[in-house]
């Protein structure tokens, strides 16, 4: 089943330690206040006590005091004992977390896998002064994605202090150049400033698709908060009466309402939005209540997305998203920049990775292929319809069908138009997609492999699909249906000689 | 098919074990009684005076599963092999895949993470084995599909030891 165990897993280098190591030290005392608020380990129990409650059932203004006072001293002593039996230190070789009330768990974390460190103040973090700092680190072989581990709750000071120390550490872990001392402490490089944000970019928010989400979700939740409401607390409400201007009133601020919390969605998320770049890192900070510190290291980046949705290309704005080794797609820490004007992404897009000159269109073929894809359900639907019209004489379906395969056309050429390839001396760029287009600008060095597809039909066609593998992002990035003539030029150009694949070896004799 | 226009890249050079045929077969054969099974189970059970679409149902299915059976043991496998191709270059591992769609897969030794020998129960039947190369990325892996035991086992070996060499930290 699996392998013949095929190299030793790779061993960190861990630096032996110098100095005896530095005290274990706790997170302030504050915490254990804001942690009663918000109830963040007692709502683990609240599964547990809803039987209770339940079987004692709720009658008379007492039982709710009590409840209220139980549920506080019991979240108060969830987070004093979480608060005593969490220490962390920050040694030369490594972060180490120490938790749990009963079983212990120590986290070790060496430094020179640490990828990055945040320092987060949310709202009620910044009433008490107090900072989370998050620290990332490459996950081991084996695992997938990310480790993280959370130092919640100290002194803003002391998280600076930490994130400092622990950058600084994370350099000695590294082959140190001539001349420079590893002992040195870790100076904040001078920063350049990429990008910064400027509200008139949440107008753009109403037409993305993500923002316009934040709206209807919130009304969807308070839709099945009413729902559960008991009877006698639900708002009696008597149904307007429906006539036409009614209606049309109600769309108007439905849809108004839907802009402004679209608007109010991003300026939560982004308000703020500042992109620098510090030494060997891009830090990005961002948002209103929540400010969200995010360091990628330049050395990680392989490359960048630059995404328009079909909302964003009426107004020409753009989002751009680093692809980073070991981050997923997902990750919302790739994202550089949030929402903008599309030359500013374009800007930021060419300081992640080297242009590689404008895109060249894929053959008359590709356009066919697209519009006959599109095309082909409407084409379905309307034989079925002609079939059951010339049975029956019910034309609604020949009629659907007729104006599915129309639509088609128009869905089709755009499918063609977003369709791009170019490598240039040091990268190389695809681009596709219809609803979101999402051109993919990487690196060279990015590529870890080429799968070329071709169906029956793309053979027929002379077209192929060419998939750059890349340990960043999705994981691959396709420049669909090109020429099959081209394939081979274009894979060399974009990643190197081997590309070409000429081999004269013998094959592998059994024995 | 017409005359085959000319594959995008270049193509590798190895077959894969002749066994490979007899074990495509031998899949063949287990979907179509499977297929077969269902196909009577359902005729059996239901009755044509359901109506709708039963009746063609009733002789379209069975028809199908002999169109499958025709395919998918006297055509497929052999198509399969014709089509089936690896190699290991001094830099890249190499493969070609699939039969009406073609995949083409291209990794070089510097980027191999993994490499995984796997035998399943069919395999094992045939004395066959399947090499898999993993790289960073989830959609940058080869697959080399029923190998000789033998010349997948020294295949792995040569590539794992190989990558070590020439790693690429990079990726």
């Amino acid at each position: 089943m699996t392998g013949p165990g095929p190299w030793p897993a790779p061993t960190t280098p861990v630096a032996a330690p110098p100095a005896p190591p530095p005290p274990a030290r706790r997170t302030s005392p504050l915490v254990v206040l804001l942690h009663t608020v918000t109830f963040k380990q007692a709502r683990q129990v609240v599964p547990a006590a809803i039987p209770v409650v339940a079987a004692v059932g709720i009658d008379g203004p007492g039982v709710v005091v009590a409840l209220v006072v139980a549920v506080t001293a019991l979240s108060l002593l969830f987070a004093g004992l979480t608060w005593w039996r969490t220490t962390y230190a920050d040694t030369p070789a490594a972060v180490v977390v120490t938790r749990g009330l009963l079983a212990r768990s120590v986290r070790t974390v060496p430094n020179d896998r640490i990828r990055g460190v945040e320092v987060e103040a949310p709202a009620l973090h910044r009433l008490f002064g107090l900072v989370r700092v998050r620290i990332d680190a490459a996950a081991g072989v084996g695992t997938d994605g990310d480790e993280e581990v959370v130092v919640d709750g100290v002194p803003r000071a002391e998280g600076d202090r930490l994130r400092v120390s622990v950058l600084t550490h994370r350099r000695s872990a590294r082959p140190v150049p001539p001349g420079a001392d590893p002992e040195a402490p870790f100076e904040e490089p001078p920063e350049e400033e990429l990008a910064r944000f400027d509200p008139r970019w949440l107008l753009y928010a109403p037409l993305v698709a993500s923002y316009l989400a934040v709206p209807l979700a919130a009304v969807g939740a308070l839709s099945r908060l009413l729902q559960e409401l008991p009877r006698d607390l639900r708002p009696d409400l008597d149904g307007p009466e429906l006539t036409g201007g009614v209606v049309a009133v109600a769309v108007v601020a439905g849809l108004a309402l839907l802009a402004v919390g679209a608007v109010l969605g991003a300026a939560v998320v982004n308000w703020g939005f500042r992109l620098v770049r510090r030494g060997g890192s891009l830090v990005a900070v961002r948002g209103l209540l929540t400010r969200r510190h995010t360091e990628l290291e330049v050395d990680r980046v392989r490359g960048g997305t630059l995404a328009e949705g079909l909302g964003m290309r009426l107004v020409r704005a753009a989002r751009v998203n680093a692809l980073v080794t070991g981050l997923g797609a997902a990750n919302r820490r790739g994202q550089l920049f949030p929402l903008g004007p599309r030359p500013e992404a374009v800007r930021l897009l060419g300081v992640l990775v080297d242009d590689p000159g404008p895109l060249r269109p894929h053959p008359p073929a590709a356009r066919r292929r697209a519009v006959f894809r599109a095309v082909l359900s409407g084409l379905v639907v309307t034989a079925g319809g002609a079939w059951l019209s010339a049975g029956t004489g019910f034309w609604g379906l020949l009629a659907a069908g007729i104006a599915l395969t129309v639509l088609g056309v128009p869905l089709g050429l755009g499918r063609y138009a977003a369709l791009g390839h170019a490598a240039g001396p040091r990268s190389f760029s695809v681009r596709s997609g219809l609803l979101v287009r999402e051109q993919a600008v990487l690196q060279r060095r990015a590529v870890v492999g080429w799968t070329v597809r071709q169906t029956f039909f793309q053979r027929r066609a002379g077209l192929a699909t060419v998939t750059a593998c890349v340990g960043a992002g999705a994981g691959g990035y396709a420049a669909v249906d090109m020429a099959a003539a081209e394939v081979a030029a274009f894979t060399v150009a974009a990643s190197g000689p081997w590309a070409a694949a000429a081999g004269d070896g013998a094959p592998p004799a059994a024995g | 098919m017409s005359a085959a226009p000319a594959p995008p890249v270049s193509e590798p050079a190895w077959s894969l074990s002749r066994s490979a045929i007899w074990l495509w077969v031998t899949e063949g054969i287990v979907g179509t009684l499977v297929y077969g099974a269902i196909v009577t189970v359902a005729v059996l059970l239901v009755p044509a005076s359901v109506g709708g679409p039963v009746p063609v149902l009733r002789w379209l299915l069975p028809v199908l599963v002999g169109v499958y059976a025709v395919v998918a043991i006297g055509i497929r496998p052999w198509v399969r092999y014709r089509v089936h191709r690896w190699e290991v270059t001094a830099e890249t591992v190499h493969t070609l895949t699939g039969w009406l769609t073609r995949t083409w897969t291209l990794v070089p030794v510097a980027r191999i993470q993994t490499v995984d020998v796997t035998r399943g129960v069919l395999q094992q039947l045939y004395g066959l084995a399947s090499v898999a190369v993993l790289t960073a990325s989830s959609q940058g892996t080869v697959r080399v599909p029923h190998l000789e035991v033998a010349v997948a086992e020294r295949v792995a070996e040569d590539l794992a030891r190989r990558a070590e060499q020439v790693r690429d930290e990079a990726t």
